[in-house]
């Protein structure tokens, strides 16, 4: 009887999301972390390559730089773990 | 002559890509061309039965490339005698019983005397997938609608550019008008956007191809099948026609439904 009800005052719970935008969202987010999933060659160049752009403005340590991705919500994050081994090389690129 | 090497592949199965080689093969060798439907699921062959030629095996695939037989052997020609040809699949061996480069070789050499050669790909990403991708020089994804399709497509794509197949072609298949209109079926600007490729024809979900499939009889050559007028179209663009992509109407409500009934001819349900 409900469902009729609802059926009668237009279609089920207009609302709220219709099955295929959550559909479209739900993709959204698995294909990009299927994507995400480099292979270990590419991972390492990407690694390799923002070492080098961060190292231009501060002393890091290459061995120790970790990605990681992280699931917030909507969101999905690369998130990057970067020790800075100078600090007075870090307040310097701020000077400079 | 140089013919093309297509793979209809999909990553996921159950999504229609045997149907559509045996449609998209018909509607070429309708349009005038020489085709080879070549059937690459080794262990599980069903190109023949949708095609309604399954009585007439004796060579397979496997026997070919084993050179038990002549390559014109293994060809069964098409029931209404179009210059169209199955090489099926052999059904009591393993996916492993040929290699990347046997098919490869094998598609080479018929492209030397065919207009098109479209390979039928497994389901999965394994050897059986990698033969089938091996020996094409173009690729076209099928994928339905549905989250699962979607996802699988996805990957396929990704392995296909790893393999050199570059800009792959995209078929949405049993789409319903009805339900996108509803909401409940993602629509072709959804699929097309998370895909981010090119999409090649929308195939309505139709009843009919069933009936076809039960008859063996490719829906292309059903004239009120709205599936087989979809293939055609893809098959004239595959051929380098400029065919626009149509926009899927709703189902034709009773009006429509009536009009079609007594055969007046009007733009009831379009198709692309």
């Amino acid at each position: 009887m409900r469902e009729l009800l609802r059926w009668l005052l237009g279609v089920a719970d207009k609302g709220g999301e219709s099955s295929s935008d959550v559909a479209r969202q739900r993709m959204r987010l698995v294909l990009i972390q299927d994507r995400i999933d480099l292979s270990p060659d590419k991972m390492a160049q990407m690694k390799q390559e923002i070492w080098e752009v961060v190292s231009r403005y501060m002393v890091v340590d290459d061995d120790f730089l970790e990605f990681e991705v992280r699931r917030l919500d909507e969101l999905v994050m690369l998130v990057s773990h970067i020790e800075v081994k100078d600090l007075n090389a870090l307040v310097g690129a701020r000077s400079a | 002559m140089k013919g093309r090497t297509i793979v209809i592949t999909s990553g996921k199965g159950g999504v229609g890509k045997t149907t559509a080689t045996a449609n998209l093969g018909t509607a070429l060798a309708m349009r005038g061309h020489s085709v080879v439907v070549i059937d690459t699921d080794i262990g599980l062959r069903n190109l023949d039965v949708i095609m309604g030629l399954e009585n007439r095996i004796v060579y397979d695939l496997v026997n070919v490339i084993e050179g038990k037989c002549r390559l014109r052997q293994a060809m069964i020609q098409d029931k209404n005698r179009l210059e169209l040809y199955l090489i099926p699949a052999a059904q009591t061996r393993d996916k492993d019983s040929i290699t990347p480069e046997q098919l490869k070789g094998l598609c080479g050499e018929l492209e030397n005397e065919f207009d098109f050669i479209l390979i039928d790909c497994p389901a999965g990403i394994e050897q059986g997938f990698k033969n089938a991708v091996a020996a094409a020089g173009e690729a076209i994804i099928v994928t339905t609608p549905e989250v699962s399709a979607i996802r699988d497509a996805d990957r396929v794509i990704g392995l296909l550019e790893a393999s050199g197949l570059h800009r792959p072609k995209l078929i949405i298949n049993r789409i319903s008008a009805e339900m996108v209109k509803r909401g409940d079926m993602m629509g072709q600007e959804d699929v097309e956007s998370l895909l981010a490729m090119e999409v090649i024809g929308l195939v309505p979900a139709d009843e009919r191809t069933v009936a076809a499939a039960n008859r063996g009889i490719p829906t292309v050559h059903d004239g009120r099948s709205t599936a087989g007028a979809a293939f055609k179209r893809i098959a004239a663009r595959i051929d380098g026609e400029e065919v626009p992509l149509q926009q899927l109407d709703a189902r034709p409500g009773m009006f429509n439904r009536l009009r079609d009934m007594v055969g007046i001819k009007g733009r009831a349900y379009s198709h692309a």
